[in-house]
């Protein structure tokens, strides 16, 4: 609120000028590939941050809406031979309307039940993929190849950027982000404002899991080869998670950042090191631990300062009205 | 139909097992409220140690269970600080703010076990694991190993020997406090901080134990700390968080369902079906079957 | 001018053994001040929140405007146009002055343009225009209390609930909130007050609600309840009487 608009748009529009500009000063495709990978996890990061950071509840499946985008397009176009740009929105709207069907209830739980609530779900998502024999099952599904990592790179940039102005818009300047904000400071208070905690809620989550079906989509035909583990499994969550919490949660910044380090490191790792992905997991593991007890606003977050009352993770309110007098 | 006795005592057997997954973390849960992700993982550490101290010194894993114990509760009596600082932060919902903490501790734990033990399946060898008790009484015929009798002795001690800690000492009735009242208990001269670190260590070599013991009766992978990560949360949401009574009943509704699945349905079905429930439990009576939990 | 605002009809509230509200039943007409009195843990907080939807009432029912609200949760109530204030007051802590006031505005003018005018116009009213852009975290608990009145007051409601919107307050802040009180009113706003403060009850209220132990020993004008030999004993107890 009290952030200086003009400097982020001083910042922010060469960086995307950049990333649009990009793909025609490089033709490598292995370094186009790196770049289209490194902006889905800004997505993915981004979009977990919309809930955790500004509602304050730990989507723990978050792959799970991923999932849903990669297979609707990889069922829609093997089976049932559609253009991948008409699966698109599939995607989309089906992650969209998983989160919508399962919110209200789940929203319902208090913070730790709901980070293991959705967890379950989602393994239980990928259970379904591994048993069913249209996904595949473990052995994956092969969709058709279409090698145009330009295309990609665009698609990707387009969604992300897309979520990422959307998201400002509704978190800066609509009466959305003071609301969210209201319901996570203080939930009584709210209600007697007139605000319905519930729907609220959804609506964030909504907003969380949609973009992330989408990216999910885009995935399926770029890497034209999905599986369960790759769509569905925890490693994805957990990496969002991570890049999220150590960028900076409760901003939109921040998670970019945290991606854009972690992944540096996880290609880093990948190249120099054969046996990477166990040292990976360290490193995940001890960024989000120490930044959990040394920075708990993130890399970001404690660079700027950040003074919103100190917390991006408000105390859920517990019924705190008690009948006394 | 014959094989029903069977599969009911498989099924006890197998509760005995998810007792201990579950009842130290219980504990931790109902005294310091935080859902500690990495519990599987601490399990799977456990496993390990007792592999390599039995390779070592070749002494039955049930004798080391002691020591394991010994050894875990010194780390997490070291360990429970860091935790106590997450949790008293000023900053944030500090509940939340432990679990992204033991979350980043899974992390660190299953890639270090992965990067030291690698991908390797290990098992235990015991006095125990040879032997079978068999009964045979008519048309019924039942298998009894040895290792999964004592895993559930084991589990029955541990599980009065809380409750013997909890209700009959003084040092049980400060930690019953402090779970319910965390300043009244200071209050009444309860050592919150010290009390906690006892509780965290207690929770940490219980599930070391647990570890040899899976070690024994199945095996162990570095990978497989999250699958019993998830047995723990469905058997204490089923119980109810910090409400240890329930975790037997909790422990062996699971194990007969595991057993039932595993016969009479596909074994790729009975983690969708865990899954499944735990998630509906979460929906439908988060406090629990007895509604007793947190 | 007939219809009450409020009717509150034999509402009882348990929670599990404890009878908090014992069957109380009063109306308030347009317009009226009622003040709601009684010993500590008379249950005049849980009466409150039952009659602005954070309890459902286990009997009994409340209607507004003539049309039955029993069990309506407290943002539809908020729609309705009932406001209300918090015995611990709770201020959206990490935003500002302004910020906490255009919240509650958005729930008559949606858009963000005008709920801001909106929120400027409240606290020009309640006299914290000047604050409007300090962090609601550091404010005094005057400041914190005239806060609460005005995120109420945003609502444009037709009834306001005030629970203990005076005590804590040194004796000049308190007139102040009493002569806002009584500007409130005169905007033809209903109000029913909780108070511990018996001068700033007695001198507003049109007419006084007591409660002791969850039941309803008095109803009626001021001056009728001071000098009612049960209201004495309650508050004295028997020797008094």
């Amino acid at each position: 609120m009290r952030r200086n608009n003009s400097l982020y748009l001083c910042i922010l529009l060469p960086v995307i000028a950049l990333l649009v500009v990009f793909p025609y000063f490089c033709d490598s495709p292995f370094y186009l590939r790196i770049a289209t990978e490194i902006i889905m996890w800004i997505g993915l990061a981004i979009t977990w941050d919309l809930l955790a950071g500004y509602t304050g509840y730990l989507n723990f499946g978050h792959a799970m809406f991923f999932g849903i985008g990669a297979y609707a397009t990889g069922i829609l176009m093997k089976h049932a031979g559609w253009p991948f740009l008409l699966t698109l929105p599939v995607g989309g709207l089906l992650a969209a309307l998983t989160a919508l069907i399962i919110g209200v209830p789940t929203l319902r739980l208090k913070g730790a039940y709901f980070a293991i609530g959705t967890w379950s779900l989602a393994l239980a998502v990928q259970q379904v993929a591994l048993v069913l024999n249209i996904t595949g099952g473990p052995d994956g599904m092969r969709l058709p190849i279409f090698l145009n990592p330009r295309y990609f790179y665009f698609w990707m940039l387009g969604i992300v950027s897309g979520t990422f102005i959307l998201y400002w818009i509704l978190l800066e300047k609509s009466p959305f982000g003071l609301k969210v904000k209201a319901i996570r400071e203080d939930q009584d208070s709210a209600m007697a404002l007139g605000l319905n905690p519930t729907r609220i809620k959804t609506q964030a989550f909504v907003l969380s899991t949609g973009p992330v079906g989408l990216l999910g989509s885009i995935y399926a035909y770029w890497i034209t080869f999905i599986d369960p583990l790759s769509t569905l499994g925890d490693i994805l969550t957990d990496q969002a998670v991570v890049m999220a919490v150590f960028g900076g949660l409760g901003t939109l910044i921040g998670p970019a950042i945290g991606a854009v380090i972690i992944f540096a490191f996880k290609t880093a790792f990948w190249a120099y090191l054969s046996d990477y992905q166990v040292l990976y997991l360290i490193i995940l593991g001890a960024a989000i631990s120490l930044t959990v007890v040394f920075l708990p606003n993130g890399l970001w977050g404690t660079l700027i300062g950040y003074t919103n009352g100190g917390s991006v993770l408000k105390k859920s309110n517990r019924s705190g009205i008690q009948g006394l007098g | 139909m014959e094989l029903l006795p069977q599969v009911i005592v498989d099924g006890i057997l197998i509760g005995g097992v998810y007792i201990t997954i579950a009842i130290g973390f219980s504990l931790a849960f109902g005294v310091m409220h935080i859902i500690d992700f990495a519990v599987g993982e601490w399990i799977m550490l456990g496993a390990f140690f007792g592999y390599y101290l039995n390779r070592w010194t070749h002494l039955d894993p049930f004798l080391l269970l002691p020591l394991a114990f010994v050894l875990f509760f010194g780390i997490g009596f070291v360990l429970q600080p860091a935790i106590q600082k997450v949790l008293s932060g000023r900053r944030g919902n500090p509940l939340l703010m432990a679990l992204v903490f033991t979350f980043g501790l899974m992390l660190i734990i299953r890639g270090a076990g992965l990067t030291v033990f690698g991908f390797y399946s290990r098992s235990i060898p015991s006095w125990f694991s040879a032997d079978s008790f068999v009964v045979e009484n008519g048309s019924l015929f039942l298998t009894i190993p040895a290792v999964r009798l004592a895993g559930l002795a084991f589990a029955l001690i541990i599980t009065f020997f809380l409750q013997y800690l909890l209700k009959k000492t003084d040092f049980g009735t400060g930690i019953r406090a402090l779970a319910q009242q965390r300043e009244a208990a200071g209050l009444m001269g309860v050592n919150a901080r010290l009390t906690n670190c006892y509780v965290y260590g207690i929770y940490l070599g219980i599930s070391a134990m647990t570890g040899i013991l899976i070690g024994c009766v199945f095996s162990m992978t570095a990978m497989e700390g999250g699958r019993y990560s998830l047995l723990a949360f469905f058997v204490v949401v089923l119980a109810g968080m910090g409400y240890l009574p329930g975790v037997p009943w909790a422990a062996f509704f699971l194990g007969l369902v595991q057993s039932f699945f595993i016969v009479y349905l596909s074994a790729s079905y009975v983690l969708l079906a865990v899954f499944v429930l735990l998630y509906v439990v979460l929906l439908v009576s988060p406090k629990g079957l007895f509604g007793k939990g947190w | 001018m007939s219809e009450p605002i409020l009717k509150v009809e034999a509402i009882v509230k348990n929670f599990g053994g404890l009878c908090a509200v014992n069957s109380v039943s009063f109306e308030i007409k347009p317009g009226e001040i009622v003040g709601l009195i009684g010993p500590n843990g008379a249950g005049k907080t849980t009466l409150f929140n039952v009659i602005s939807g954070y309890h459902t009432p286990t009997e009994g029912k409340v209607f507004f405007k003539g049309k039955e609200v029993t069990g309506f949760r407290p943002y539809q109530l908020a729609e309705l146009g009932i406001g209300r204030t918090f015995q611990v007051v709770k201020p959206f802590r990490g935003l500002t002055v302004l910020e906490n006031v255009i919240i509650a505005s958005f729930a008559r003018h949606p858009k963000r343009r005008p709920a801001e005018e909106h929120a400027w116009k409240m606290l020009k009213f309640t006299g914290l225009d000047s604050q409007a852009a300090k962090s609601a975290s550091s404010l005094t608990l005057a400041g914190l209390k005239r806060l609460e009145l005005s995120k109420a007051l945003a609502l444009e409601p037709t009834l306001l609930l005030l629970d203990e919107v005076v005590a804590g307050l040194n004796p000049s802040e308190a007139d102040k909130t009493i002569e806002l009180i009584l500007k409130i009113r005169e905007k033809g706003i209903s109000i029913l007050i909780v108070e511990h403060i018996m001068r700033v009850i007695m001198n507003i209220s049109d007419r006084v609600v007591v409660l002791n132990f969850g039941k309803q020993i008095a109803l009626g004008r001021p001056t009728e309840v001071a000098g009612d030999p049960v209201v004495i004993q309650a508050y004295l107890g028997e020797e008094a009487a």
